[in-house]
């Protein structure tokens, strides 16, 4: 019996240790290429590697495009499940049977991987990153030597979501001062209607709201760059204040708001019983996929009284990158796919198949929202200042974010707090300045 | 239990014979083990492995934020769990493995039913129950409403006093088939004569289970605690389902498997691979020396009462 209990203790608990350990895979033979028409010697095969299993099907029609123009190259387009895609391109990056080229995270989860030296710079590789905005190429950069190590591949905008028939039936309009603001949320909130579509049990969507409600507040790119300068901290009164901004709207979210999940949230707005939902660009597919009869606007929050700046602002983000595995056996193709992924074609194919935001400069959107999204964010663009600048380290920004956010409408902290707890979090491997 | 020699086998032929079985089980458990052990030696930049420095990632873990808060409350949150799932689920379960032994007919058709959800993924279980859960949509608070109990209605898994002891009931709720299906088996093995013997005594239902029953399952008790013990320092995917993987609501429902994920995956931290292995060495540390001092114990305890 008890060597039994032994013996299942020992098996069971290694599974935590197996957990922790991923190891390098073995070799495996490169695929063989067929040459496409035109092309005279033998084609060379690209592996790309992506995380969008959904998109497999586009990716593969945008290849196409590549490789007509390219009839010597082949791209082998792969699709990894987004949850465990992080691990299999870690090993696949530092094995031998990796991709030549992989779409990378952004920002801190990019570093892994450039302090690994499992990626090539790019900033000489690509010339067409010249033209893209610094903006984009923040999401790209290895932290330690600045360098670009990847093509933005999307942007993410952050702003308010409106139901226009819920607005109309109300006598509203896009409120364009704080003062209007506040007004249609009394409306709506007499009128039976949630006014803000918010859920705080998930952590992480709490720091979205905060930005697209608040970003004006502390001031977006200006308060970003008085960090960086170390001229400031998380506990400026600009940035207290916007939390406190944040407090004072939560009589606008649901009830009981830390209990109510992001799925909730998106299914009051989608389903018409809530008037807006403050989030990402990203959410347009579901909104319209979940209910196509929602007729849908944005706009930007107008700034609150003591703003650091007078106008309203976009905030966004870099979402990911095409990455040149350090390991390919084909520098000079994949350098050619690389910048033909930095070429307004691309982007363009990224808008219209994919209806992503495309950092590359120059495109346009067919659709009007997408299109009207884009030129607010490129009116006043601001960083989604925690993902940005704030995950770089453990604990991450945006985490402490979630959790004082949460801590703040439970009412266990006020606003000072709650920038306290982000500073003092932050403070284990950040000092302003650095 | 007595140890038997069996002559079957010459011992090299008997070796042969272990040889697959050892091959995996050395390059699937002791290799990655051995592997995650040399990790949390070692500092990393990202992917690369750096210099030696001993035991420098488990002094930062105990010594430096967040995990030095993070450490120790995650660890009370797992052993919260143990608690409630002694209390919770363990008990129910050997309640309803003697009130199923007493009755024959449709036994079978209720242990399928209570062992049911543990057929089910953990993750889609939590995510089943979050959305029951739901302030605004879950059926749960509505029914609670509907039969006047409003007061009773939670944001259960937005309110800390209570999101934790929800992650407790729903892995209950999974997991409650299984020691009733362990103490069910131990009591259909027990020797009916005893009951007879003590019926005849005089002994009444509540005695004979006090007094015949209950020390007879002391072995198998000592091996389901075991394992729960096990099950919830590990608890990852109900917590995860139900709390996300910082344990909303503001860390209430952290536990060491997600402080392991954190790290490991979630940060952008240079080391996070030298972190992440020291927390999962620590966890492993914990599970087998209390797991063993427990079974030494609990034999002692065995040997008192028989």
């Amino acid at each position: 019996m008890s060597r039994r209990i032994t013996r299942a203790t020992a098996s069971a608990a290694l599974v935590v240790l197996t957990l922790g350990a991923c190891a390098p895979s073995a070799d495996s033979p490169e695929p063989g290429a067929a040459a496409g028409e035109g092309c005279d010697g033998d084609a060379v095969a690209l592996d790309v590697w992506s995380w969008r299993t959904e998109d497999v099907k586009t990716y593969e029609r945008i290849f196409d495009v590549f490789e007509e123009a390219n009839p010597c190259i082949t791209v082998g387009f792969q699709a990894h499940l987004n949850t465990e895609y992080d691990q299999i391109l870690r090993t696949g990056l530092t094995g031998s049977d990796g991709p030549d080229i992989a779409q990378v995270r952004s920002y801190g989860l990019l570093q892994p991987l450039v302090e690994g030296g499992n990626l090539e710079p790019l900033d000489d590789v690509v010339p067409e990153l010249a033209e893209f905005d610094d903006a984009a190429l923040d999401g790209a950069r290895g932290r330690e030597d600045g360098s670009v190590y990847g093509v933005p591949l999307a942007t993410q905008t952050i702003q308010v979501w409106y139901n226009t028939a819920i607005f109309e039936e109300n006598g509203l309009s896009e409120p364009e001062t704080w003062e209007d603001f506040v007004a249609l949320n009394d409306t709506l909130l007499e009128a039976g209607v949630t006014p803000l579509a918010v859920g705080a049990r998930d952590g992480w969507f709490v720091p979205t709201v905060h930005d697209a409600l608040t970003a004006a507040r502390y001031g977006g790119a200006d308060f970003q760059q008085a960090l960086r300068d170390g001229e400031t901290d998380f506990t400026d009164p600009a940035y207290v204040a916007s939390i406190q901004t944040l407090k004072d709207l939560q009589e606008y979210m649901p009830d009981d708001v830390t209990g109510v999940a992001y799925t909730d949230a998106q299914v009051l707005f989608t389903s018409g019983q809530a008037a807006m939902f403050p989030g990402g660009s990203y959410e347009q597919a579901f909104f319209q996929d979940a209910n196509p009869d929602l007729e849908l606007g944005v706009f930007q929050v107008p700034p609150p009284p003591g703003s650091a700046v007078d106008h309203p602002v976009t905030p966004g983000y870099a979402d990911g990158n095409w990455g040149l595995s350090a390991a390919t056996q084909h520098p000079d193709e994949a350098r050619t796919l690389l910048s033909w992924l930095a070429s307004p074609e691309f982007g363009q194919l990224v808008a219209d198949e994919l209806k992503q935001f495309s950092p590359v400069p120059g495109v346009e959107y067919a659709d009007p929202l997408q299109q009207e999204m884009w030129d607010l964010y490129q009116e006043s663009p601001a960083p989604y200042l925690l993902l940005v600048d704030y995950r770089y380290g453990d604990p991450t920004g945006t985490d402490l974010m979630g959790q004082a956010g949460q801590k703040l409408f439970l009412g266990d902290t006020d606003a000072a707090g709650a920038a306290d707890i982000v500073q003092e979090g932050l403070s284990a491997w950040w000092t302003p300045g650095e | 239990m007595s140890r038997r020699r069996t002559a079957a086998l010459p011992t090299p032929v008997a070796l042969l014979f272990l040889l697959p079985a050892a091959v995996l089980f050395g390059v699937f458990v002791l290799y990655p083990m051995a592997t995650a052990l040399t990790y949390s030696l070692f500092s990393w930049r990202g992917t690369a492995q750096e210099a030696f420095v001993g035991l420098d990632n488990f002094v930062a873990l105990f010594t430096t934020e967040p995990y030095r808060t993070e450490l120790p409350r995650a660890f009370g949150h797992n052993a919260l769990l143990f608690a409630g799932a002694m209390a919770a689920q363990n008990s129910v379960g050997l309640l309803l493995a003697v009130l199923l032994h007493q009755r024959e007919r449709f036994r079978r058709l209720f242990q399928v039913l209570f062992t049911m959800p543990y057929l089910v993924s953990p993750l889609v279980v939590g995510y089943l129950w979050s959305l029951l859960l739901s302030p605004l949509f879950g059926p749960v608070n509505a029914l609670l409403r509907a039969v006047g109990l409003d007061a009773v209605a939670q944001p259960w898994l937005g309110d800390p006093d209570t999101a934790l002891w929800v992650v407790v009931l729903v892995t209950a709720w999974q997991w409650v088939g299984f020691p009733l299906l362990v103490y069910g088996a131990a009591l259909g093995a027990l020797d009916p004569s005893t009951q007879e013997a003590a019926m005849l005594d005089g002994a009444g239902a509540a005695q004979r289970f006090r007094h015949v029953t209950l020390p007879l399952l002391t072995p198998v008790i000592g091996t389901v605690s075991v394992l729960t013990f096990i099950f919830s320092m590990e608890a990852f995917p109900i917590p995860y389902a139900l709390g996300g993987s910082s344990g909303s609501p503001a860390g209430a429902t952290d536990v060491m498997s997600l402080l392991f994920y954190r790290t490991a995956f979630h940060s952008g931290a240079s080391n996070a691979i030298g972190v992440s292995s020291a927390v999962a060495i620590v966890l492993f540390l914990v599970i087998v020396g209390v797991s063993v001092a427990f079974t030494r114990w609990f034999r002692g305890v065995e040997r008192r009462l028989t």
